[in-house]
């Protein structure tokens, strides 16, 4: 009476791996230093382009304010000049009877006009 | 309250704004003044820069030659207003339209001119054909900006925004 055992296959087991197994794989490292440089010269050139296009905008954005500054300023000097003869027709209104007061005299000596630093307002709202 | 014994005044801000309204003396020549807002005045400013050149070199060149400034260069500096608003008047009698596109898309582009390329090619077109006046750019090294086919990301979207 034949009684049935765990016994090895026929044949043996399969060979165990005991040895390691580490193939080397990939191509060499200057092959990936060299990609990586072609990748990084691709984007250098880009960003040079990219800059020496925004120099040029910033070219134009520059001249395009140069043309319009003296509109501005004409502008902008009409209006100081509005205000300073305001500001001298104020003041001779408000010191006509003091004895003193010399209409238009300037605060400084150098010759020079100088323009409203201050603005007088009506007092009309402090409690006093 | 924030008024107290070292500081008695309370704080108030006006629900108006103070102005000061006296016109000029009448000695000085009034002139009418440019009403541009800053849009069409970039879109038009190389225009103006090729009309007005003589003009605003004088004003400049009176500006830093004088001694008050202001006073001094009251008559070149009307000279200036007036060729100003003599080149947006003939923009708008001319080329209206292409003029109202490029500056309402400078509005929308927060003033980048290099994001209104589209708009901006046939404004240049039109003024160059009726008033003989083309947009350069002085000192400049050939750097093509001004040609929306160049490798720009704001231009492809710029082109497929106007091409829907």
């Amino acid at each position: 009476m034949a009684t049935s055992q765990d016994l090895p296959p026929k044949g043996g087991y399969d060979a165990i791996q005991w040895k390691r197994n580490l193939p080397s794989r990939g191509f060499r490292p200057s092959i990936y230093l060299g990609i990586m440089g072609a990748i990084s010269l691709f984007g250098f050139w880009r960003l040079s382009v990219a800059m020496h296009m925004a120099r040029e905008e910033k070219r134009e954005k520059t001249w395009a304010r140069i043309h319009l500054l003296p509109v501005l300023q004409a502008e902008a000097d009409r209006d100081a000049v509005r205000r300073y003869y305001s500001t001298l027709e104020r003041e001779k209104a408000i010191m006509k009877d003091h004895p003193d007061w010399a209409d238009g005299k300037p605060v400084y000596h150098d010759g020079r006009m100088h323009l409203p630093s201050f603005v007088f307002l009506e007092d009309t709202k402090s409690a006093r | 309250m924030t008024t107290s014994k070292t500081n008695p005044r309370e704080p108030h801000s006006l629900p108006y704004y103070i102005a000061d309204n006296t016109q000029l003396p009448s000695h000085i020549p009034s002139v009418p003044e440019v009403g541009a807002t800053s849009a069409p005045l970039l879109s038009a400013s190389y225009f103006i820069g090729a009309r007005c050149a003589p003009y605003n070199e004088d004003f400049m060149l009176c500006r830093s030659q004088s001694r008050t400034g202001e006073v001094d260069c009251l008559k070149e500096g009307r000279r200036v207003t007036r060729c100003a608003i003599s080149v947006l008047e003939d923009i708008n009698k001319n080329c209206q339209n292409e003029f109202r596109k490029h500056w309402g898309c400078l509005e929308n582009e927060n003033h980048d001119l290099s994001r209104c390329r589209l708009d901006e090619a046939p404004l240049n077109a039109c003024v160059a054909k009726f008033l003989n006046l083309t947009k350069v750019i002085p000192d400049s090294d050939g750097t093509p900006i001004n040609v929306y086919e160049t490798p720009s990301f704001f231009q492809k979207k710029v082109k497929a925004k106007y091409e829907q």
